[in-house]
């Protein structure tokens, strides 16, 4: 009975170990040399992080400079800079309250359950109202806080979750006209998205910030934030649709067929027998599109808005805390991993629940 | 509207053309379907068997002639279109069944989004089909983790919930294993003797023998003879269908 609980797994691993590392007397030496550079690297990282690091502001920027760990107190010390970039200061509550509208909204829209068209309008209502009156104040005895004056995560998030909002539905637009049966349709759509596609998003993101107002009238500009969201959702749609149309072309014709012979009309085919299946097989595409999108908003410092990156630049290169620059940089990489790993793992998660049909 | 359908033939096929490019699919093509007749259509491959009953739902643009199926036109007038495509089921060689529903929502959709039935009420109706082709235990089932078998069984209970007047079947067990072609005739057989308007492209000889009031043969395009199943296997006049029953039977 202890021979079969205990002895197959235990040796096995030893064993295992042993063929793989420890096979010849050279295999042993470099097996034990790169365990020495990867036990000193990590005993370096973590004594850096973490055993001779400063984590109070108690001692300014001096005491911080004058231990040889990391100056962690840069952030205890600016964190509001960089999350809420040049909001006022009194008000950054509401700044940080928008986040959490925003990242609650996008939970929420993430779980199934609220996968019905009037529940989503709902939530996506809510959030985007919350987020704006939040913002923007001058109701409700808020203080008017114009869009310039935005900044920080509040921003990036903003910037992000509205690309995608308009991004997605024009993406899918894009697709359905650029594979429609009249040629001078497709092949606009088509020229449209390989334009839009051989531009740099920088040059796209300051044609729309500062070239698109001398074309337009007064009344049609907007604010130079929405025009640069615009601007990155264009972008945005551009790839999509061709991530949506190669989805499109991996769903069998006999589907279509099926469909219109059960008197199905286009629309319904579009929405209940093609997209569905389109978007199985377009969702690991797409969620590397989000993931670079996400990454991508740090582009609008160049239009002159301060979303998180720039925030952080702001937030060490005021003086005192220049020299701990890699500590903001560091806690900003924090950030952006806590947002895009979990945008990765909830992709996971759709992909094993939408292949449950598939065998 | 229903008593002037009720009396014209289910199917009529007059003078129908229809090209691919510069190939002529189909010449000249005559038919006429009764209501509750059985007609099958065999002949060799690429013949027009397939091209000539996906006209009649319009999933082929025919080129010349005229189609009218249960008294209405067959034409651009896409109201016609949407109404014969509720009236006529179709059951394909490669099912096409919808793989992200399960057996239960593949029979339900189509009654509740284009005939509007109440969600109930379909579920009901998709119930009895199911039942019907034996396979109720398999409704909660995705397509993907039934046999060949059981999902043409599906796809033609799919379609009889619409409550379609005529059944087209395009070479409904060519793409499945010998020992599933039963299970899928016999559920044709059935509906037969209930009096559906069938017309089925297959190969399947006893098939067209035993339910078949009268059996088609084409050949480069062209409606080459047609007779009753006796008649067709015993004493046909023509070369080409001799030549085609001698291969299909002939083993």
């Amino acid at each position: 009975m202890e021979m079969v609980v205990v002895a197959p797994p235990a040796p096995g691993r030893v064993e295992d170990l042993k063929r793989r590392f420890f096979a010849t007397p050279l295999q042993a030496l470099l097996s034990l040399i790169s365990l020495a550079i990867m036990v000193f690297v990590v005993w370096k990282l973590l004594n850096w992080a973490v055993f001779s690091a400063v984590f109070t502001t108690t001692g300014g920027p001096e005491a911080c400079q004058a231990a040889a760990g990391a100056c962690w107190s840069v952030i205890a010390a600016r964190w509001r800079i960089i999350l809420f970039g040049l909001y006022p200061f009194e008000e950054q509550w509401r700044s940080a309250l928008a986040c959490v509208a925003v990242v609650v909204m996008t939970v929420l829209s993430c779980i199934p359950a609220f996968w019905t068209g009037r529940r989503i309008a709902l939530v996506w209502g809510t959030g985007a109202a919350l987020y704006y009156v939040l913002m923007k104040g001058g109701v409700l005895g808020l203080p008017f806080v114009g869009e310039e004056a935005w900044g920080g995560l509040a921003l990036t998030l903003f910037i992000f979750v509205t690309t995608c909002l308009i991004g997605f539905p024009l993406a899918i637009c894009l697709a359905l006209l650029r594979r429609s049966d009249l040629p001078w349709i497709s092949r606009t759509t088509g020229l449209i998205i390989d334009g839009v596609r051989s531009l740099p998003l920088i040059s796209i993101l300051f044609t729309f910030a500062v070239v698109l107002p001398f074309a337009l009238p007064q009344w049609l500009q907007g604010d130079k934030l929405y025009r640069v969201i615009l601007g990155s959702a264009l972008f945005f749609s551009a790839y999509q649709a061709e991530i949506v149309r190669g989805g499109m072309q991996g769903v069998p014709a006999g589907q279509e067929e099926a469909a219109m012979a059960l008197g199905m009309s286009y629309w319904q085919r579009i929405g209940r027998i093609l997209l569905p299946q389109a978007m199985r097989n377009a969702l690991p595409a797409t969620i590397n599109q989000f993931v670079i999108s996400f990454k991508e908003t740090s582009l609008v410092v160049i239009v002159g808005f301060f979303e998180i990156l720039a925030s952080g630049n702001a937030a060490y290169g005021t003086g005192e805390w220049r020299f701990a620059y890699v500590e903001v940089y560091a806690f900003i990489a924090l950030i952006y991993f806590v947002f895009v790993f979990s945008l990765s793992r909830y992709g996971a998660f759709l992909e094993r629940r939408m292949s449950v049909g598939e065998r | 509207m229903n008593s002037t359908q009720s009396s014209g033939p289910a199917v009529r096929i007059e003078n129908l053309d229809k090209y691919y490019g510069s190939f002529h699919a189909l010449r000249k093509i005559n038919l006429s379907v009764k209501r509750g007749e059985r007609i099958v259509v065999c002949g060799p491959s690429g013949s027009g068997k397939s091209t000539m009953i996906r006209c009649i739902n319009r999933l082929e643009q025919h080129n010349g002639g005229r189609i009218t199926v249960l008294g209405t036109e067959l034409n651009d007038d896409v109201g016609n279109i949407d109404e014969i495509r509720r009236e006529v089921g179709m059951v394909f060689q490669h099912f096409n069944l919808f793989p992200h529903m399960t057996v239960l929502e593949n029979c339900m959709i189509a009654p509740m989004i284009v005939r509007k039935r109440p969600r109930a009420e379909a579920e009901t109706t998709a119930r009895r089909y199911l039942e019907k082709v034996r396979i109720p235990e398999q409704a909660m089932k995705f397509p993907g983790q039934l046999s060949g078998g059981q999902q043409q069984r599906v796809a033609i209970a799919r379609a009889l919930c619409m409550q379609p007047q005529i059944m087209l079947f395009d070479e409904p067990t060519s793409a499945l294993d010998p020992e599933m072609i039963a299970e899928v005739l016999d559920v044709m057989v059935r509906l037969a003797s209930e009096g559906m308007t069938m017309i089925c492209v297959t190969h399947e000889m006893g098939f067209a023998r035993r339910v078949a009031d009268r059996v088609i043969f084409m050949d480069a395009g062209e409606i080459v003879e047609e007779a009753p199943p006796e008649e067709f296997f015993t004493s046909c006049r023509n070369e080409r269908t001799r030549q085609f029953l001698s291969q299909v039977l002939g083993h």
